[in-house]
């Protein structure tokens, strides 16, 4: 499907041969980062943040659950029919589902439509079973069914487990208190690049909220073309927890006059935002987040970010968070060592290809798929990734 | 477009119930049967005509998701009306009217005109909540009531636009500050000026349509 488009888009015939030998050259390198025993996890981010991601839906199967580090050939056997029963979610979830006929592929027969929606509501429901401290919220359904769609149930229930328990696991608080302060991370993006924009924006007191089913859905809530929702997956598969509000700064930032042509006023400003236009430049938009993310990194941001939260509800809840995972930056820490003595490849690869950008988030997303609650990387991990560019970049 | 006044109005209640429907079908005069659930807070406008002023309706349509409430709670504050919104073929959405009606009065302002709606009123054949008993709460709370059908466009420009009335009411009686943008009441930007730019007359309703 993907790969239709990325050719047709190519203008002459040369850029088309040039377009295809590229793939070619990708497909050969993915697969061999796959046969790679260890797998090289990370070469297999470099492709999926670089051009055109992960190129099929083939390949995704393949590659999102080395992302995840999830072993697939240890799936859990399908539920029975008990798990909806006396299920405090499955009205809720099964209400949502029914609602969802948007996310399926147009053109889709009812009846295998039908299906895969019993499966989702099935996926979802297994996921927040097994994991009493997770709670549904709407927008969760538009993520399963992404993984759903590209991997089948039982691998999507097992990718989504396990993203829920890391980088969605804000969001599946009982309230959206930490999502609201993950949003506070926009505006110093969006200040740090074009201030102009950023005043005009606090100005019309426009807020984040606008942003708020971009972040909580990885944008599959918003994207009509599915192929743009996965290309979007790959990338945030492969980067660090916060890297949707890169990249919902990216598209801000893109739209800057349009922004600045508005009307300064919270509606004029809030509706314009959230109307997200369907043909964005997504490559373009997602190697300017990785240069952002690289550019003005969390740990940078925290700061500000932390001052405009008034509780310290949540900072204790840090706390407890990093407790309870046996502090979760000793373990990004082994890790780490142990993948650099596995890969002295990586250095190498900076210096003949120079796409420092490229491993420099991969190496960031690392930090992802190693066991951390998206919370406890922002605020532990990050302290110390810095050190871990220093090792790699010296 | 020039207004005389501009309202602002809030959207609430369980998820499901219909307030993005009845949403859509004032602003463009359309159902949608399956539409898509509401993540945070959309947007919607429209002008109409009251005793031959213009006013916008600026309405803010909000996420009915219990996990969502602590961020549309922040845009119960200027609001000068809401409609708080039930499904009349599940009962338990009516039960919640309670909590819902609390945490409005709660964050906002205490002038601001509350219209109680039970929808899907094309579904009687479903019907678990008698129409009695809306019109029960509503007098027991001191609020507006009416059955609508967001499919059938039923009552639905009279939910919108009745509350209008009573917001242009309260402000003929003085009792909104219409200075203090708090109340969710702005004056047009000609407005100000002159008071009489539009011939006076017949208080009907008039579709503006469109967005902004």
């Amino acid at each position: 499907m993907y790969l239709k488009k990325s050719r047709s888009s190519s203008i002459n015939g040369i850029g088309k041969q040039d377009n295809e030998s590229k793939r070619k050259r990708k497909v050969a390198e993915i697969f061999q980062a796959l046969n790679n025993s260890p797998v090289d996890v990370a070469a297999l981010r470099r492709m999926a943040i670089s051009e055109g991601g992960l190129l099929t839906d083939e390949i995704r199967c393949k590659v999102w659950p080395k992302l995840l580090n999830i072993n697939t050939r240890e799936l859990a056997s399908r539920p029975g029919p008990e798990l909806r029963q006396n299920n405090k979610d499955y009205q809720q979830v099964l209400l949502d589902v029914q609602r969802s006929l948007r996310r399926f592929p147009p053109g889709m027969p009812d009846a295998e439509r039908e299906v895969l929606q019993e499966e989702l509501i099935d996926s979802i429901l297994e996921v927040l079973k097994k994991n009493p401290q997770l709670h549904y919220y709407q927008g969760y359904h538009d993520i399963v069914v992404t993984f759903l769609l590209v991997v089948g149930e039982r691998m999507a229930t097992a990718l989504v487990e396990k993203l829920s328990t890391h980088h969605l696991r804000d969001f599946m608080d009982p309230t959206m208190d930490n999502t609201k302060h993950i949003l506070n991370y926009l505006m110093p993006i969006i200040e740090r690049v074009n201030p102009e924009v950023h005043d005009f924006m606090q100005r019309a007191d426009v807020g984040t909220i606008f942003a708020l089913s971009w972040l909580i859905t990885w944008f599959g809530h918003v994207l009509s073309d599915f192929r743009h929702v996965v290309r979007l997956y790959d990338f945030f598969l492969a980067c660090h927890p916060l890297m949707p509000i890169y990249f919902a700064a990216v598209i801000v930032l893109y739209r800057g006059h349009e922004v600045l042509e508005s009307e300064c006023d919270m509606a004029a400003v809030h509706h314009l935002l959230s109307q997200i236009p369907q043909d964005l430049p997504y490559e373009t938009l997602i190697s300017r987040a990785g240069d952002l993310f690289v550019q003005f990194p969390p740990s940078e941001l925290s700061r500000e970010v932390a001052q405009k939260e008034s509780t310290a509800v949540s900072t204790f809840k840090d706390f407890e968070l990093v407790s309870a995972q046996q502090r979760p930056d000793a373990v990004l820490r082994r890790r780490f060592r142990e993948q650099l003595q596995q890969e002295p490849r990586t250095s190498a690869i900076v210096a003949i290809t120079g796409t420092r950008r490229l491993i420099k988030l991969a190496v960031m997303g690392l930090t992802v798929a190693l066991g951390a609650a998206a919370y406890a990387v922002v605020n532990t991990a990050l302290e110390w990734a810095p050190k871990f560019e220093l090792q790699l970049f010296p | 477009m020039a207004y005389a006044y501009l309202f602002k109005y809030i959207i609430i209640g369980d998820t499901g119930v219909g307030k993005s429907c009845l949403l859509l079908q004032f602003t463009d005069k359309r159902f949608q049967p399956v539409h898509d659930l509401t993540i945070g807070v959309e947007f919607g406008a429209r002008m109409i005509t009251i005793d031959g002023k213009q006013i916008k309706l600026q309405i803010w349509d909000t996420a009915g998701q219990e996990s969502f409430r602590s961020i549309t709670r922040s845009y119960y504050r200027g609001a000068a009306g809401a409609l708080l919104v039930y499904d009349i073929t599940r009962r338990d959405t009516f039960n919640h009217l309670t909590t819902w009606l609390e945490d409005a009065r709660q964050h906002s302002n205490s002038n601001m005109v509350i219209m109680l709606i039970g929808n899907k009123s094309d579904l009687e054949s479903r019907r678990e909540v008698k129409k009695d008993e809306g019109e029960a709460f509503a007098r027991e709370h001191g609020l507006i009531f009416m059955e609508t059908s967001a499919k059938t466009a039923s009552n639905v420009e009279e939910a919108f636009i009745n509350t209008a009335r009573e917001i242009y009411e309260k402000i003929q009686e003085g009792v909104f500050d219409i200075n203090n943008e708090a109340n969710g009441i702005k004056i047009g930007p000609q407005h100000a000026a002159t008071n009489a730019s539009h011939s006076g007359g017949h208080g009907g309703q008039q579709a503006g349509g469109g967005c902004c």
